[in-house]
């Protein structure tokens, strides 16, 4: 089943955007074999890299898509914006920083929800953030 | 992670529950809180996990289960904060574990003992209101006859006060190679003082050489609390005179040197000020009231004059120190 | 006890009125008010009305030494204004006194 999802790319421009990226998300999560925790915590994360956008860049994309490495079957979203940057990352991931409600709060939850967790930022060019959730060996008929 | 074995007795337990409560259930349930937490079991995987065992008892209706999800939701952020009081407190521990390493290596900073002359008492009472002090004291033997006494105090405290009172103390160490009067050697630690510590850092100080032959206290002061003189003779307590400018205020601040004579039973109280600035309800202690605490604290030995003087201001602070606290007591025998 | 601060410019004068407690709680944000006041590069004059302050530890005294130095280096006048009884003792103590100008009761 899984191999009928397809990577999905989705803009966020507006707050809605952010409730169909989180939607897709669950959909596919769901489709990949997640459990329901699981589909939650992706549509959470889904949500704080989308309001990161929305809230500081303005503009940028999701995708959302199936991964295959070493025969396990995962999720990876990729958040891709044109805004402001973090300039202190390191900063921005340390705890207690989510709660200041600055560009970047919320990505400690995030890392720590998923299984992979890459961060390319710089002050003026933009942010790129690509997070793996697996969910374990592909079986046939999935 | 919830187990197997976990939700089997999470069902038993809601099963028992529901088929007749009792307190006993619900005290289990509140012990089992605990053993999930220390397990890390996060909110939402619990709510989860009771949303199962409500299967496993009978027929849901379509509502609570669906409310389910609507709980799950707002759990997931309750567990994130959980996760991350969690690396908090692991990021505590090793604050705690330098801030320890730090302490030890400021208590070396300070005398381990204090000096022995005939005819002289020295007691000395220092207390840091947090676990790094900014107050300062050292005494250094100069002869037979003769010790150099620092008083000083660094402003805020922790690391900051801690690493500025090392470069202090080297700074005494190496300039009492010179014969260098009270007056020059503040002098000499203002500049060094200015020129390495951030500008809104200072250092409050009296120093000063005791001759307990002539005993004679020649000393300077630097924007530092006056001490007290009490006069045996008189029954009567003097401030202790002198003043000038912070250490790191500006870079061509002069001192002058004071210099005054013990008699028989002669006090001298040095301190910082977090004596004076000692707490009494939401008023602070004046100095007048200071000296009615040390009138009665009179004809004992130095020591024991600064240990009891501790004791009562720190009961008229309700046992709560502020600052961090530090009296010398010389007496004339 | 709150931090009580306002600041009212006029041209390349700035009078900022300072109240409640100054301690290293809210130290760091008097700070960062008067410091970027007194780096702000046409300034010609700080005036600190201090009458409403009701504690100011050594903390306060160190932040007026570095406005003071900063002040100092871009010929920049820096005046206090309204010291209670306590910290006229605490600048005098620490030798600030001679080196910021105190205005005496009157307000501007």
């Amino acid at each position: 089943m899984w191999q009928s999802c397809g990577p999905e790319t989705i803009k966020i421009e507006r707050e809605a955007d952010i409730v169909t990226a989180r939607q897709v998300g669950r959909n596919m999560s769901r489709q990949l074999g997640f459990g329901t925790i699981m589909q939650s915590r992706i549509a959470t994360s889904i949500s704080e890299l989308a309001r990161n956008i929305y809230l500081y860049a303005g503009s940028g994309t999701i995708t959302i898509a199936p991964i295959v490495r070493n025969g396990v079957l995962g999720l990876q979203l990729t958040a891709i914006d044109a805004g402001p940057g973090i300039p202190d990352i390191r900063k921005a991931m340390e705890d207690g920083y989510s709660t200041s409600g600055a560009l970047g709060a919320g990505l400690p939850g995030v890392r720590r929800m998923m299984d992979e967790f890459e961060i390319h930022s710089s002050p003026g060019e933009g942010t790129r953030v690509v997070v793996v959730k697996w969910n374990g060996p592909i079986e046939e008929g999935v | 992670m919830v187990t197997r074995s976990l939700e089997e007795e999470y069902v038993k337990l809601l099963r028992d529950y529901l088929n007749g409560p009792g307190e006993d259930q619900l005290y289990f349930a509140q012990q089992m809180g605990k053993w999930l937490l220390a397990h890390d079991v996060s909110p939402e995987e619990l709510t989860d996990m009771h949303g199962r065992a409500l299967e496993k008892l009978g027929e849901v209706p379509e509502f609570v289960r669906a409310s389910f999800s609507i709980l799950t939701e707002v759990m997931i952020e309750y567990g994130n904060e959980h996760r991350s009081v969690h690396s908090w407190r692991s990021r505590h521990q090793q604050m705690e574990a330098e801030l320890t390493v730090a302490q030890a290596m400021q208590k070396r900073l300070l005398p381990n003992q204090l000096p022995d002359y005939p005819g002289l008492e020295i007691g000395v009472v220092s207390i840091a209101a947090k676990q790094i002090s900014g107050d300062y004291y050292d005494f250094i033997c100069q002869d037979r006859e003769r010790f150099c006494l620092t008083v000083a105090d660094i402003t805020g405290n922790g690391i900051s006060a801690a690493m500025c009172m090392s470069m202090l103390k080297y700074a005494i160490d190496s300039l009492r190679e010179m014969p260098l009067g009270p007056d020059e050697m503040l002098r000499h630690l203002n500049r060094i003082v200015g020129r390495n510590i951030d500008p809104s850092m200072f250092v409050t100080m009296l120093y000063g050489s005791y001759d307990t032959h002539q005993h004679c206290f020649r000393y300077a002061v630097a924007g530092h609390e006056p001490g007290f003189l009490y006069r045996a003779a008189e029954g009567v307590f003097y401030d202790l005179a002198g003043q000038g400018s912070v250490l790191g205020l500006c870079p061509n601040s002069e001192y002058e040197v004071q210099e005054v004579r013990l008699e028989a039973g002669d006090i001298l109280i040095l301190l910082t000020d977090g004596v004076t600035e000692c707490k009494k309800n939401r008023y602070y202690l004046q100095r007048d009231e200071l000296v009615l605490q040390m009138q009665a604290e009179l004809g004992v030995h130095a020591q024991k004059m600064a240990n009891a003087l501790y004791n009562r201001l720190l009961a008229l602070s309700q046992f709560e120190l502020l600052d961090d606290y530090t009296m010398i007591v010389l007496r004339r025998t | 006890m709150d931090l009580f601060l306002k600041t009212t410019s006029q041209d390349t004068e700035h009078r900022v009125v300072l109240g409640g407690d100054i301690d290293a709680h809210t130290g760091p944000e008097v700070k960062e008010t008067l410091m970027s006041l007194a780096n702000e590069p046409g300034t010609r004059r700080l005036l600190i009305d201090l009458e409403a302050v009701e504690y100011m530890d050594s903390t306060g005294i160190g932040i007026f030494i570095a406005v003071m130095k900063a002040c100092k280096q871009k010929e920049c006048a820096f005046e206090v204004q309204k010291l209670s009884p306590r910290v006229e003792r605490l600048f005098r103590i620490t030798g600030l006194y001679e080196h910021i100008a105190i205005r005496k009761g009157e307000s501007e």
